[in-house]
């Protein structure tokens, strides 16, 4: 990794140069919440940002997506092809870059889904430093700070930006489009200032050793029970949730019933149907195993296949539930044996 | 600032899309349940199919979905697979529509199947209760094939209903055959049964089981497992050599919808064929 530095006042220069070639997506103003949109003035572009509703994950993994047109008659497939622009993801936080390769050891491994391949290998990240808001708790995961998976990370360093470097086109971009210089030890010094204040501003010190043997000690704990007689099972936990990559297929056919499209669409395992097979079976009929579920995939299925747990700590889902069931209450009741 | 293009890309190596394969025969084996025999269209594909008994496909009928459905037929028949069929829902219920000479598709061979090659040289021992013979035929099969290479061999195939009994011409054949033990029970017999009435457990009572040298697997109703193991296990057979086979919704059959989740591991890519060792380190499982 190599290092720039970037005075803020000429960052616009860099956005501006991208969009040459790129969809610049980033955080922007919608009412009083952010969104990730594509942005035409570098002026929207609000890297103060705390959050977004929705994460990153829709430019790769739309919420639906058509996989491939079909002729009934023959079960033949007519087409099979992508939209895909290539893009930027400007301002991304260090939780959101690590919830992308989370997301990679599930469509970049084994047999890779062609469709995210293919639009990951078209966007560039950039990514941005933040300070956490009360809903944070990327500290318990160790995902508050990225060394890989974006192309440039800029560090704020007061009038600057602490830009790391980290691909071929992340440097030239640099380069090319923003007068920037060398570091300096002093710039090297404002970047750890930044960063342990970053890790001072954490206040909750929430416990997350050892959960593999306390979702399996606790499996039948009635902790699951109080918890799924708070889920309302809309499944916005998972819709906001940046590794959350559940999906599920089907077919709409057009008026003439003769052609169609098989789409795929966002899932979620707090569905009541998401388990259920033939005959009338469904593995998880309850809220309280679909809860239970969702934690115990997320720290111990997901950590067995890749040695991560599949969370970042965004907080994006405690945000979004109505019935208050966050991470940071779950691992505590687990923790504890008590439902807070 | 200028906007790039919008470009459509074609879809390479893609997991999902199914391969087309015709129908080229189906047997009426119950009023519920059809076999379907079904051969790949493209050569390169029929060619690339090579799979282990206890695997599944997709079955993939465009307009109306995808249903996961294991392989009843041997890897040792070439070219042709074999898909015993419930008409239980809508993929399945379309399929029952379809007649010889009609195309569908089909993904896979997904997941992993019975250890074939472990279980040479050793006794076994199969269980099905119910559509659960469908996976277990294939190994059935594949055993008969290679029949020198195994000690004894016997099955047990527990029914609701002598009507209900799959694959009732061959197993009444097989009777007679002095190399595979094979014992029919129903639940409710009706005038014509002769066989053994009563849950496929209380077959274990006539058997005899070294349990030095069996592998034993089983399929069948989620319900069945359990005790279907404990009669294996008063037997004294090891847990890493009871095979059990699970019913999950594989959806995508490569590790990534999510839907076939059975505690920490996929059933698509872990599975479907667990031993029983993992299967009891496998919360949800029995």
């Amino acid at each position: 990794m190599f290092f720039r530095v970037i005075p803020k006042h000429v960052l616009p220069d860099l956005v501006r140069g991208l969009a040459e070639q790129h969809e610049v997506v980033g955080p922007v103003a919608k009412g009083d919440v952010f969104v990730y949109a594509p942005v035409s003035d570098a002026a929207d572009l609000r890297l103060d940002y705390d959050t977004t509703v929705l994460p990153a994950k829709r430019w790769f993994f739309p919420e639906s997506e058509d996989l491939m047109r079909f002729r009934v008659s023959d079960n033949a497939v007519m087409e099979e092809s992508l939209d895909t622009v290539p893009r930027v993801l400007f301002g991304l936080h260090p939780c959101d870059v690590n919830s992308l390769l989370l997301m990679d050891n599930v469509f970049l491994g084994d047999a890779p889904d062609p469709y995210y391949k293919a639009r990951r290998d078209n966007t560039l990240i950039v990514g941005v430093s933040c300070m956490p808001n009360e809903h944070c708790f990327c500290d318990a995961w160790g995902t508050g700070e990225t060394h890989w998976g974006f192309d440039i990370f800029l560090t704020d360093i007061g009038d600057d930006y602490y830009a790391s470097i980290r691909s071929v086109m992340g440097a030239d971009l640099v380069d090319r489009y923003v007068a920037c210089r060398m570091i300096t030890d002093e710039d090297t010094a404002a970047f750890q200032r930044r960063a342990a204040e970053f890790k001072g501003a954490f206040s909750n010190d929430l416990d997350t050793s050892q959960l593999p043997v306390l979702l399996d000690a606790k499996f039948d704990s009635d902790i699951w029970d109080r918890l799924g007689e708070k889920c309302l099972g809309c499944g916005a936990c998972s819709m906001v949730c940046p590794t959350c990559y559940c999906f599920d297929v089907h077919d709409e056919l057009d008026a003439d019933q003769l052609h169609g499209v098989r789409v795929r669409t966002w899932d979620s395992c707090q569905f009541k149907q998401f388990a259920a097979v033939a005959h009338g079976q469904n593995f998880r009929d309850t809220r309280a195993s679909r809860v239970k579920y969702r934690y115990y995939h997320k720290q111990w299925g997901y950590l067995s296949k890749f040695e991560r747990v599949l969370c970042v700590g965004c907080g994006r889902c405690t945000r979004a539930c109505k019935a208050q069931i966050s991470p940071p209450r779950v691992v505590r009741a687990l923790q504890t044996g008590v439902v807070d | 600032m200028a906007t790039s293009e919008t470009h459509k890309v074609p879809v390479i190596a893609n997991p999902y899309r199914p391969s087309p394969a015709r129908i080229t025969s189906i047997i009426d084996l119950t009023p519920q349940e059809k076999l379907f025999e079904l051969r790949l269209i493209d050569d390169s594909a029929r060619d690339a199919f090579d799979f282990q008994s206890g695997q599944f496909v997709e079955l993939s009928i465009f307009g109306v979905g995808e249903a996961p459905i294991s392989i009843s037929s041997a890897p040792s028949k070439q070219g042709f697979i074999e898909l015993c069929i419930r008409d239980s829902g809508d993929v399945t219920g379309a399929m029952h529509k379809k007649r010889c000479g009609d195309i569908v598709g089909l993904r896979g061979p997904f997941g992993r199947g019975f250890p074939f090659r472990e279980m040479k040289g050793h006794d076994i021992l199969l269980v099905a209760g119910g559509l659960g013979i469908a996976p277990l035929k294939s190994l059935i099969n594949h055993i008969h094939d290679d029949r020198h290479e195994f000690g004894n061999v016997t099955i047990l195939y527990g029914s609701r209903t002598p009507s209900e009994v799959l694959f009732r011409e061959q197993f009444d054949m097989w009777k007679h055959r002095e190399d595979f033990d094979l014992v029919l029970t129903v639940d409710q017999p009706d005038e014509t049964w002769t066989g053994e009435t009563g849950l496929v457990t209380k077959l274990f009572d006539k058997i005899h089981v070294d349990p030095k040298s069996t592998y034993g697997a089983i399929c069948g109703p989620p319900v069945m497992y359990k005790y279907v193991i404990a009669e294996m296990r008063k037997k004294a057979m090891d847990v890493d050599r009871i095979y059990v086979s699970f019913e999950r919704r594989m959806k995508c059959g490569i590790g990534k919808c999510g839907h076939c989740g059975v505690g920490h591991q996929y059933a698509c890519i872990d599975g479907p064929v667990f031993n029983y060792w993992e299967a009891m380190n496998l919360q949800e499982a029995i």
